[in-house]
C-alpha cells in the first residue's frame, strides 16, 4: 500500500510539472469547457424569454445556475484520455507502458488530476465571471451541499473509467473517431450537457436513466441545484456505486484482452 | 571483459540459462492488395494473405552474466527477438523463458528483473529534469531508497551524469540523453538487460562511452546482456560470442573470432613501394594502389606464396597482411539468400 | 493565373492520394451524417419549446445550420489541414523545404493539404440549406443567389486571414501545439444566430474569432435580413484582415529564418 502511494505522489510531481509546460494549451482546451455551457445558456436563456420567463421548470436564472455549475461539474469529470490512446497505438508508444511493473492508468490517472489543479483557477474566475453576468439563482439545500462531494467524486471515477475503457477500443482498431464520436453525442445528451436533462423528450430521459451518462455529469449538478430529492440522492448514489463496479470488472478484462491484441501485432 | 562464454558451455558450469529459447517463431500475417479499383473490389470479397516469418525457428541459451552480441542486417529479426523475450510481443510457437519466467505473461516479478533499451526512444519525461525521472522510477520499482541513493551515485559516476542531471530532457544532447536513458534502465538493478541499437545515432566518442560503460556496469554486477546492433564496432568492443540472425534464422552462435574464420575467404595484403608503376595484377585483386601503397586481396590459401613472391620481385619498402574488415565479412554473411 | 492552376494541382493531387482509401468516404459520411443529425435533434429539442429565437424562425435557424456545414466543410477542406500541417512544419523545422521552393511561400502553406472527402460536409450544407428554404418558401433570385456568394466570399476571405494569423503566431509559440483549437472552440457558436448572444459575445465572435461573418452573414444573406451596411462591411473587414495576415506572416517567415538552428 505504501508502494502504491509513493507512486502515486512521485506520478503526480512529475505529471504536475509537465503539464506546467504545456499550460498555455490546456487554456485553449478551456475556451471550449466554458463557451460550450454557456452556448446553450444563452440559447436557453432566449428560449425561456421568448416564453415568457420560463421553461419546463428553468427561469433564466434557474438555467443560469444549470449551465454554470455544468461548466464546472464537467471540467471536473473530462478526460481527453480516448484521443491520447488513439496516438499512442498510431505511434507506437505503448511499449515502455507495457515493460513497467505497473498498471498504465495510475499515470493517465495522474496527468489528468493535475491539468485539472493546474486550470482550476481559470475556470473558477470564468464561472465567477459569468456569474456576475448572468445572475444565476441558487437554492441550495444543506443535506445537497454535502452529499455534492461524494457525488462528485463518484462522477469523475466512473467517467474517467468509462472513457478509459473506451479509449482501449484503438487496440482493435485505428478508426476510432467514429466511435469516439458516437460517444460524445451520446454523452451531449444524456449527461445534460445541452439541456437539463428534465427538458429532453421522455423517452430520451428513459434512456439517459438506464445509462451511465445521466451519472456522470448531469446528476451531481442536479443534487446541488435541489433539484433532486433525499431517496432519490441516495439511490442516485447507489446507482453511481453500481456502475462503478461494472466499470472495475470490465476494465480488466478489456486490458488483458487489449494486451493480448496488441501483443499479437507488436509495438 | 567479456564474461563468460556461450551456451555450450553452459552444462558444464552447471546454473541454469538466464534465457532459453526453443524453436521461436513470430510470423505475422499481412494483407495483400494489389493497386487499382478491380483489385480494391476484389480485396473486399477475398483476402489475399501473406505471412512473413520475421523469425523462423530459432534456438539459443544465454548464461547468467554473458555479454551476448545480437547481429543482423536490418528486418532481419533482431528487435521482434528482443520484443518476445521482454514480453511485448506473443510469439506464433516455440518456447521462451527468461530468468525462469515466460515473458508473455507479464508478471510483476519478471518487470522488476529486465530493462529493455531502445536506441533513439525515449522513455524519460521530455520537460522535467532527468533526475525527477529517475525518482519516477524508483517509485514504479519499488527500488528501497538506500539501494535506490547507491546505485544513482554509482551510475552517476560511471556516466559522469552530474552535470546533467538539472536540466531539462528536451535540453539535452542525443548523446547526453542516451546516457540518462541508460541510467534511467538500470536504476533497478535488473539481472537482465536488452539493449535494442543503443548506440545508434551518436557520434564516435560517444559510442565508445556506452560501450565502455556497458561493460563496465556487466563486470560490477554480472547482469546478462543481450545487445543487439548493426554497428561491427559494437559487438567487436564488448562481446566474444555473437549470434548471427538473417531472414529470421540464426546463420551462427558461437565466438567472434570463429565466425571471422568461418567466412573469411580471403586476406588483404599492404604493400609500400616506390610508386604505383608496377603492375600488380598477378600477384592478386588489386583494390587500390595510391602513392606506392598498393592493397592486394588474395584468397587465403594463397598467402604465404603471395608474400614470398612479393618480397623476392619487387622493392618493397613495407608489407603486412591483414584480416578483412568486419564489416565487409559480415556483409558477406548477410547477402546470403534466405534458405 | 497561375495561382489558380497551384490551388487545382494540389488539390487533385491531394483526391487522388486520398481516392486510394474509398473507406474513408463511408466513414466521412457516417461521421458527418451523425454530426448533422445531432445539430439537426439539438434544434429540434430547442424548438420543441418555442417557434422564436432571437428573431429567427426555426427553419432560419435550419438554413444558418446549412451555412455552418457548408462553411465548416469549406475551411476543413483545405485551409484547416494546410494550417495544421503549417504548425507541425515550424515545429520539426519541414518547412524549410517548402521555403526552398521557387513559389510563393504564403501560397504554399496554405494549399499544401486537401482533405477530400470534407466535400461530403459542404454537399449536405448545401442540401440542408435548400430544404430550410424550401420549407421557408423563399425563392432565391439571381440577386440574392449574388449576395449570398459575395457574402461567401468575404467570409471565406476572412476566415482564411484568420486561420493564416493563428498559424503564423506558432512561429512565436511554438510549444502551443493546439493554438488552432481556438478556432474550432468558438466556430461552435455559428450554430446559433449571433444575434442571441449577449453583446461583448457578439463582438467576440464578429471581430476577434470571425464567427459571425463566416456564418450568420451569408445565412442574413439568403433570410433577406442583410443590410448594406452589414455586405460592405464585411468586404471591408476581409480586405483589412487579409493584408494583416500578409504582413504577420511576413513577419513570421522573418523571425524564422533568422532564429532557425
Amino acid at each position: 500500500m505504501r508502494g502504491l502511494a509513493d507512486l502515486y505522489f512521485q506520478q503526480f510531481k512529475t505529471s504536475l510539472a509537465s503539464m506546467l509546460q504545456y499550460r498555455a494549451a490546456l487554456v485553449i482546451w478551456l475556451i471550449g469547457h466554458v463557451l460550450d455551457p454557456l452556448i446553450y445558456l444563452v440559447v436557453w436563456t432566449a428560449v425561456s424569454r421568448s416564453q415568457g420567463g420560463s421553461v419546463g421548470g428553468y427561469g433564466t436564472p434557474e438555467f443560469a445556475a444549470y449551465f454554470i455549475l455544468l461548466m464546472l461539474v464537467n471540467h471536473a469529470t473530462y478526460t481527453w484520455i480516448m484521443y491520447e490512446y488513439e496516438y499512442r497505438v498510431r505511434h507506437g508508444m505503448l511499449s515502455f507502458a507495457l515493460l513497467r511493473p505497473v498498471h498504465p492508468i495510475h499515470s493517465d490517472l495522474a496527468d489528468n488530476i493535475s491539468s485539472k489543479v493546474i486550470t482550476l483557477p481559470l475556470i473558477l474566475a470564468a464561472a465567477a465571471v459569468l456569474a456576475l453576468i448572468f445572475k444565476p439563482a441558487f437554492h441550495p439545500v444543506p443535506w445537497a451541499a454535502v452529499a455534492f462531494a461524494p457525488a462528485l467524486l463518484l462522477a469523475f471515477v466512473l467517467r474517467f473509467l468509462m472513457e478509459w475503457i473506451l479509449a482501449l477500443a484503438a487496440f482493435w482498431t485505428t478508426r476510432v473517431s467514429a466511435l469516439n464520436q458516437a460517444y460524445f453525442i451520446a454523452m451531449l445528451f444524456l449527461s445534460g450537457q445541452m439541456a437539463p436533462l428534465a427538458l429532453l423528450p421522455r423517452p430520451l430521459r428513459l434512456i439517459a436513466d438506464a445509462l451511465p451518462f445521466r451519472w456522470t455529469t448531469s446528476f451531481p449538478v442536479e443534487l446541488l441545484l435541489g433539484r433532486v430529492d433525499f431517496p432519490l440522492a441516495l439511490a442516485g448514489i447507489g446507482v453511481q456505486i453500481a456502475w462503478l463496479l461494472l466499470c472495475l470488472a470490465l476494465l480488466r478484462f478489456v486490458w488483458r484482452a487489449g494486451v493480448r491484441v496488441y501483443s499479437a501485432v507488436g509495438a | 571483459m567479456c564474461g563468460p562464454p556461450g551456451s555450450t558451455y553452459i552444462e558444464r558450469v552447471g546454473a541454469p540459462p538466464a534465457i532459453r529459447i526453443r524453436n521461436l517463431r513470430k510470423t505475422y500475417r499481412v494483407s495483400e492488395r494489389a493497386p487499382g479499383v478491380r483489385a480494391a473490389l476484389q480485396s473486399l470479397v477475398r483476402r489475399r494473405v501473406q505471412e512473413i516469418p520475421a523469425v523462423d525457428g530459432i534456438s539459443f541459451d544465454l548464461a547468467p552474466g554473458e555479454i551476448v552480441g545480437f547481429l543482423g542486417p536490418n528486418g532481419a529479426g533482431k528487435t521482434t527477438t528482443l520484443k518476445m523475450l521482454s514480453g511485448l510481443l506473443y510469439p506464433t510457437s516455440g518456447e521462451v523463458t527468461v530468468l525462469g519466467h515466460t515473458p508473455s505473461m507479464r508478471e510483476k516479478e519478471f518487470l522488476r528483473q529486465i530493462t529493455l533499451v531502445m536506441g533513439q526512444r525515449n522513455q524519460l519525461v521530455w520537460d522535467i529534469p532527468a533526475a525527477d525521472s529517475f525518482e519516477l522510477n524508483r517509485a514504479i520499482y519499488r527500488i528501497p531508497r538506500a539501494d535506490y541513493r547507491r546505485t544513482l551515485d554509482e551510475l552517476v559516476a560511471l556516466l559522469d551524469l552530474e552535470p546533467l542531471l538539472r536540466k531539462p530532457v528536451r535540453n539535452l544532447s542525443l548523446g547526453e540523453r542516451m546516457k540518462c536513458e541508460v541510467a534511467a534502465a538500470l536504476l533497478h538493478r535488473p539481472r537482465m538487460v536488452f539493449l535494442d541499437e543503443p548506440t545508434i545515432g551518436l557520434d564516435v566518442t560517444m559510442q565508445r562511452r556506452i560501450r565502455a560503460f556497458i561493460t563496465e556496469y556487466n563486470t560490477r554486477y554480472g547482469a546478462t546482456v543481450l545487445l543487439t546492433s548493426h554497428y561491427m564496432a559494437d559487438v567487436e568492443a564488448l562481446c566474444r560470442r555473437v549470434v548471427v540472425i538473417h531472414h529470421g534464422k540464426l546463420l551462427f552462435d558461437g565466438e567472434l573470432s570463429a565466425l571471422l574464420e568461418r567466412f573469411t575467404a580471403h586476406k588483404t595484403i599492404v604493400v609500400r613501394l616506390e610508386d604505383c608503376d608496377a603492375d600488380l595484377r598477378a600477384y592478386g585483386d588489386v583494390l587500390s594502389c595510391e602513392d606506392g601503397v598498393a592493397t592486394l586481396r588474395v584468397p587465403k590459401a594463397r598467402t604465404a606464396r603471395v608474400t614470398e613472391r612479393l618480397l623476392a620481385d619487387l622493392p618493397v619498402i613495407d608489407l603486412t597482411v591483414e584480416d578483412p574488415p568486419i564489416e565487409e565479412v559480415i556483409e558477406l554473411v548477410f547477402s546470403q539468400e534466405a534458405p | 493565373m497561375r495561382y489558380l492552376k497551384l490551388l487545382w494541382t494540389f488539390f487533385r493531387v491531394g483526391m487522388m492520394g486520398e481516392l486510394a482509401y474509398r473507406a474513408n468516404f463511408f466513414v466521412q459520411l457516417l461521421e458527418s451524417l451523425l454530426e448533422l443529425g445531432t445539430a439537426v435533434a439539438g434544434l429540434a429539442v430547442v424548438f420543441s419549446y418555442t417557434e422564436n429565437l432571437g428573431g429567427w424562425k426555426p427553419d432560419e435557424v435550419l438554413a444558418l445550420l446549412g451555412v455552418f456545414f457548408l462553411v465548416g466543410g469549406a475551411i476543413r477542406l483545405m485551409i484547416q489541414p494546410s494550417m495544421e500541417q503549417l504548425v507541425e512544419s515550424v515545429r520539426d523545422g519541414t518547412l524549410d523545404f517548402t521555403l526552398a521552393k521557387p513559389e510563393n511561400v504564403q501560397l504554399l502553406v496554405s494549399i499544401q493539404r486537401v482533405d477530400i472527402w470534407k466535400l461530403i460536409d459542404v454537399g449536405l450544407g448545401i442540401g440542408v440549406l435548400a430544404i430550410a428554404l424550401g420549407r421557408l418558401g423563399v425563392h432565391v433570385g439571381a440577386a440574392q443567389a449574388c449576395t449570398f456568394a459575395a457574402t461567401l466570399l468575404a467570409g471565406g476571405l476572412i476566415a482564411y486571414s484568420f486561420w493564416m494569423i493563428l498559424a503564423t503566431s506558432a512561429f512565436w509559440f511554438v510549444r502551443v501545439e493546439n493554438i488552432l483549437m481556438i478556432f474550432q472552440s468558438m466556430y461552435e457558436a455559428g450554430r446559433w444566430p449571433v444575434s442571441i448572444y449577449p453583446g461583448w459575445l457578439r463582438v467576440t465572435l464578429t471581430f476577434i474569432v470571425p464567427v459571425a461573418f463566416a456564418v450568420t452573414v451569408p445565412a442574413e444573406a439568403l433570410a433577406g435580413k442583410l443590410t448594406w451596411r452589414t455586405l460592405v462591411g464585411a468586404w471591408a473587414f476581409a480586405a483589412g484582415l487579409f493584408i494583416l495576415a500578409h504582413l504577420f506572416w511576413r513577419a513570421g517567415i522573418k523571425r524564422y529564418s533568422g532564429a532557425s538552428a
